[in-house]
């Protein structure tokens, strides 16, 4: 581990953190528009989480020790999985940093706590909340393996940072595959953030709610610590997508003034997806919950019909 | 001509699209946006006309293009429009056989059985640019999937979209692998057949399932007056 | 040196065997602890005599008796054989440790010293079925492992269901053997070698009934589906140790007995591998599902096995397939996949099985919805459970999600280097396997959920106290070796002179804590420690109840629901009436059962052919003299008839 990739790390785990709420707030000032509301500041995002982290934790008699950790440990994977997806600066991977598996795994990782967070409590919406995560993230996983896989086809690598060097240096990276793709990781960002149809991040509705059951019991910072934690999956998540798609800017040789002009050029491109995002959800009415895995089947069968387009046509 | 390569590559979309939008006929249950998709359908399959006319530049294939236009992006999604208005029934929840989850998992697989088939059945096609084949593979599969929308759906008008569907694959056959000017004409005939039933559907309503349908017809003397005909 | 430890191993392990056995008679713990100190002993020889070859490469035979020069009992101690030594003296040492007080709590006086005997024997089978350098010991090895296991299975043979479990069991099992030894002849009629060795006229016919045998005997001991059935009943009866011993240790030998054969004995072909990749994959997805409705804390641990062996197969079948494709490094890939979730699975299989005795113990009950709140009861014992659920759910940096992904790295490698219609298969499996890792972390989410959290659902449960400490360093050995096993897979494979194209778990592990740490010391630093404890919300009751919880069961509904088509559910409603017209209501029955499906389509079907069958044969056995008489009249009269004619 050299210092550039040190810094590299350091760099991007703290844009990272300082992106992501903006992106909260940009997408629920674009919901409200679209209703003919005036809508929160775009820092709003941040004086909530300043505010709940000053704030007293409250812990249930019931609780164990995995409330007290495990909101700490959830963002902690999520930032390493951070790690994974460079925003604006690409450095030559390190010790298998940016294995594409690893980085679902990861998710899978900040999930698991989370769902225990959930039932630690002993209160029914939790346990409704990470049962249902469980069950979603566990019918959604084939798709994100095979959109992975197809990731993987494309670029004939396992490594994310591969695959944007690859795509930043192509003259002309937009495919008809890579269209589909983007197509299906933008169901995939959808599903795994939790945003309408799948989950209703706005309501408090024991009927609707899966990622707000889960940390309903919590409080204080545990509170802020997994909103950040669902803020930065956002946004890992989003550029994923569009250093994939849109790389432009993206620089894979290190200067301070070409990391700032890349920085700035992927927090317009994620605010502009932030803003597709709020207009996407505006559009949609939450799903019922079991009419859910046939729509994750259609983008099975979305993500399938790629690979068969690549692979036999 | 535009550059053959960027042409191919959206073609390659297009013929996404196509097997989307039968995807969602087969599995969606919201009746109002069934029409719509089958319009982007059919307006799918004349951006794969025109931008054939700009490999191969083939006038029949603008006549394709225009026929097409008018008949299925315009005319058929506009009756049955129409129809949607007057009966009340926005959902066909029932399904026959397959629910919609097999039926999606189920036409994955017979892409892959068409493939093989055809592989085997063509091998002078798959020697020829790749793009004519996966245009057969993907032309049949809709036949296919059209007729499994006819056989695993209750309301008559889904069954209706399910033919048009299949009618759509053997247009999109006809362009990549048989003769044209033919194609045309069967193509002209199965329109107007498809507008006939149309109209008739038009007249009698089908807020109802087949098996109805046909009791109502009894009820207005429409069927056996056809029936009587030797 | 090997073969002094090796023959030292043994001796002590028969010492084992033979100790408490003569003192059957009595109820003597100072036996029993000798008997398990021999277990433990033994398997730190049996260790270091493995860790030896395997660092070394230079296989050790041993020659124990040649009673004809084709039939001869041979030892050999190859990296392969080594490993899967070192998988079981690593299990046994620390399930011995563990039994010291497990046993203790059991009931059965003096039978307990039979059970070490017995546990001892067990694993002296195991050890010598993967040490066997001929088809002949193999057989009969594996023959003693599977009875030594029937009688731990039969331990608390007073229950009924015990009972039947083992009588289950041991059908099963013979079946197995059974298929073993038909393989094991053709092989014989095929090659005229007992020894195992490659095949050198490959063209024979026999060679594919072999195969086909082989396989099918050991994916019975594996409970590859569909002959999985036996894993669900047995290990939920013997007792905990047992259970980890049985799905960590004796399934693993069954896979080794697929790996010696597949690579030292055949040529596979393609298929073949398409056939292993198919079987694992069913296995995987269907163990984990019914996994996840079982409510038998045990049960549920048994089915993951199957949902473990499957993903053991799938790794064996993709690099099959990847040698007959001549894609050799991916093949090995794969191979060291499977191998290193053979061991993984039996690390923290045990550790699950282990710590869950433990919980039963503790609330005397195997049901989940009757534990809960057990966190901050049995702190270690959570603690332990909570690693071994980690590792099954393959989370990173833990040894499970290492191996996983291994064959996950093999599977998106090779899927540009083949042909369309294996990227297709593979594609689909790749889609499966994903779907069977995550269901896998949604049933241990729901597990320690249940068991360990929330409000206790049971007085047992609220009184539960926390085991004693040698139940607890058992298990926490084999925690040590899981997280040991994930965070070092790379140094580990590089030592053994494997360069793996993996990511360095090291620097995810040291990111991981970094980070955490960071966070959490940041925020001890910057933010108010104020808190406060106030009760759950109780949705307007006055207090919150255990019964308000969400129960496993409801847990895992959404996934039931989603699936339904894979549980076939029954819907019974049988009613009596007073009178002819059904008006009169008297009595009746409703309810909605899970089909067992391949209980009552497969099993049960062949079960009563078997039966109807015998019954015909045994007409012929009336036990009336002249009858037999008669018999042996036809018998000459048709000798007879067979000299005149033939000659």
């Amino acid at each position: 581990m050299n210092g550039e990739f040190v810094a590299y790390c350091v760099i991007n785990a703290l844009a990272v953190l300082a992106i992501a709420p903006l992106y909260m707030s940009l997408i629920k000032k674009v919901k409200a528009w679209t209703q003919g509301r005036q809508g929160p500041s775009p820092f709003q995002t941040y004086a909530n989480l300043a505010k709940l982290f000053r704030k007293e934790v409250i812990y249930s008699p019931n609780s164990s020790r995995v409330t007290r950790v495990a909101p700490s440990i959830t963002l902690a994977a999520i930032l390493v999985a951070a790690l994974f997806v460079p925003l604006a600066y690409v450095p030559a991977p390190v010790g298998g940093i940016g294995n594409i598996i690893l980085f679902l795994y990861l998710f899978a990782l900040a999930r698991f706590f989370m769902a225990l967070t959930g039932l630690d409590a002993g209160s029914p919406f939790g346990g409704m909340g990470s049962s249902r995560e469980m069950s979603l993230a566990a019918v959604i996983e084939p798709v994100t393996i095979i959109v992975f896989a197809a990731l993987a086809f494309v670029f004939a690598s396992l490594n994310i940072f591969d695959m944007f060097v690859i795509s930043a240096a192509s003259a002309f990276p937009v495919t008809p595959t890579l269209i589909l793709l983007a197509i299906s990781l933008f169901i995939i960002l959808i599903v795994e953030t939790a945003r309408i149809p799948i989950d209703n991040p706005e309501t408090h509705l024991e009927l609707t709610m899966i990622h707000e059951g889960m940390i309903l019991e919590l409080s204080g910072k545990n509170l802020a610590l997994m909103e950040l934690a669902a803020a930065v999956k956002f946004t890992v998540l989003s550029a994923l997508l569009i250093n994939l798609v849109l790389p432009f800017g993206l620089v894979t040789t290190f200067s301070v003034a070409g990391v700032l002009a890349a920085l700035l050029l992927f927090l317009i491109k994620g605010a502009v997806l932030s803003g597709i995002v709020g207009i996407f959800e505006s559009s949609m009415a939450k799903m019922r919950f079991f009419r859910l895995p046939s729509l994750f089947v259609m983008a099975f069968f979305f993500s399938t019909l790629t690979i068969i387009i690549e692979v036999f046509a | 001509m535009m550059d053959a390569a960027l042409v191919e590559s959206i073609i390659r979309i297009l013929f996404a699209g196509v097997i989307i939008t039968a995807a969602y006929i087969i599995s969606t249950r919201n009746l109002l946006s069934l029409v719509s998709v089958y319009a982007l359908q059919s307006a799918t399959l004349v951006g794969i006309a025109l931008c054939l006319y700009t490999i191969e530049g083939a006038v029949v294939l603008l006549g394709i293009a225009l026929v097409t236009f008018a008949s299925k992006v315009l005319i058929i999604p506009y009756f049955i429009a129409t129809i949607q208005e007057r009966i009340r029934i926005k959902r066909d929840i029932e399904f026959h056989y397959l629910n919609p989850t097999t039926s999606l998992f189920l036409s994955m697989a017979l892409m892959l059985v068409i493939y093989m088939a055809l592989s085997s059945i063509m091998p002078n096609v798959s020697g020829k640019p790749t793009l004519f084949f996966f245009g057969a593979v993907v032309g049949l599969s809709l036949v296919l999937m059209g007729m499994m929308v006819t056989f695993s759906r209750k309301r008559a008008i889904t069954k209706v979209l399910g033919y048009l569907t299949m009618e759509n694959g053997v247009l999109l056959f006809g362009m990549f692998v048989t003769e044209l000017p033919f194609i045309i004409e069967f193509l002209i005939v199965i329109d107007l057949i498809i507008l006939v039933i149309l109209t008739a559907i038009l007249t009698v309503g089908i807020d109802s399932t087949l098996e109805e349908y046909h009791n109502r017809l009894h009820r207005f003397y429409l069927w056996e007056g056809t029936e009587d005909v030797p | 040196m090997v073969p002094f430890l090796l023959s030292a191993a043994l001796l002590v392990l028969v010492i084992g065997i033979l100790a408490p056995l003569a003192a059957a008679g009595r109820d003597m713990r100072s036996v029993r602890i000798l008997s398990l100190a021999c277990t433990a002993l033994s398997s730190l020889a049996l260790a270091a005599a493995s860790l030896i070859v395997l660092l070394d490469g230079d296989p050790v035979t041993i020659f124990l008796c040649q009673p004809t020069p084709a039939i001869g009992i041979v030892f050999s101690l190859d990296r392969l054989a080594a490993f899967f030594t070192l998988l079981i003296a690593g299990i046994s040492g620390c399930v011995a440790v563990y039994s010291v007080e497990y046993f203790d709590h059991l009931s059965g006086n003096g039978r307990r010293n039979v059970l070490c005997g017995a546990m001892n024997l067990f694993i002296l089978a195991m050890v010598l079925v993967v040490a066997s350098a001929t088809t002949v010991s193999f057989v009969f090895f594996w023959e003693l492992m599977a009875a030594s296991s029937f009688f731990l299975v039969m331990y608390e043979y007073a229950n009924g269901e015990t009972r039947r479990a083992g009588v289950f069991y041991f059908i099963m099992t013979q079946l197995s053997t059974l298929f073993v030894f038909l393989g094991i002849i053709a092989l014989f009629a095929g090659t005229g070698s007992f020894a195992i060795s490659p095949i050198i006229l490959s063209s024979s016919p026999l060679i594919l009934p072999a195969f086909l045998a082989l396989f099918t005997g050991f994916s019975i001991k594996a409970g590859i589906i569909p002959f999985h059935k036996w894993l669900p009943y047995a290990h939920p009866a013997s007792p905990s140790p047992i259970s980890a011993l049985m799905s960590g240790v004796m399934l693993k030998v069954a896979v080794y007995g697929l790996i010696r054969f597949l690579l030292d004995v055949f040529a596979p072909e393609f298929w073949w591998g398409v056939l292993i990749l198919a079987a694992g994959t069913v296995s995987a997805v269907l163990g984990i599902i019914y996994a996840l409705k079982e409510h038998d804390i045990k049960g549920m641990l048994a089915c993951s096995s199957i949902e473990n062996v499957g993903i053991i197969f799938i790794g064996i079948g993709l690099s099959v397939i990847l040698n007959a494709l001549n894609l050799p490094a991916l093949a090995t890939l794969s191979l060291l996949g499977a191998l290193f979730h053979s061991l993984n699975h039996a690390l923290f299989k045990s550790l699950l099985f282990l710590s869950s005795g433990s919980v039963v113990h503790a609330t005397h009950t195997r049901d989940i919805e009757h534990m809960g709140g057990l966190a901050r009861r049995m702190p270690y014992t959570s603690a332990l459970f909570f690693i071994g659920a980690a590792a099954i759910a393959a989370l990173p940096p833990l040894n499970g999600f290492v191996s996983e992904l291994m064959i996950f790295v093999a599977m998106f490698s090779s899927i540009p280097l083949v042909d369309p219609f294996v990227k297709v298969l593979l594609f689909v499996t790749l889609a499966l396997f994903a779907l069977t890792s995550a269901l896998s972390a949604a049933c241990f989410v729901k597990a320690f959920g249940s068991v360990f959290l929330a409000l206790p659902r049971s007085p047992e449960s609220e009184d539960a106290t926390e085991v004693s400490s040698l139940m607890i360093v058992g298990p926490a050995i084999l925690a040590a070796g899981c997280i040991i096993l994930g965070i070092f897979s790379f140094q580990i494979f590089s030592l053994a002179g494997f360069n793996l194209p993996l990511p360095d778990m090291f620097l995810v592990g040291v990111l991981l804590c970094g980070t955490t740490v960071l966070v959490y010391g940041f925020l001890y630093f910057t933010t108010p420690h104020a808190h406060r404890v106030s009760p759950t919300w109780g949705c307007g009751a006055s207090a919150q109840k255990p019964g308000s919880e969400y129960t496993g069961f409801g847990f895992s509904e959404p996934i039931v629901t989603i699936f339904s088509s894979v549980y076939r559910t029954k819907k019974k409603n049988v009613r009596h009436f007073y009178d002819a017209k059904e008006c009169l209501f008297s009595d009746g029955i409703a309810g909605i059962d899970l089909i067992k499906v391949f209980e009552e389509y497969l099993y049960i079907p062949i079960a009563k052919a078997a039966c109807r069958t015998s019954a015909a044969i045994a007409r012929f056995q009336n036990g009336c003299l002249d009858t037999y008489l008669l018999y042996v009249f036809v018998t000459v009269v048709a000798i007879i008839v067979f000299l005149g004619w033939s000659a």
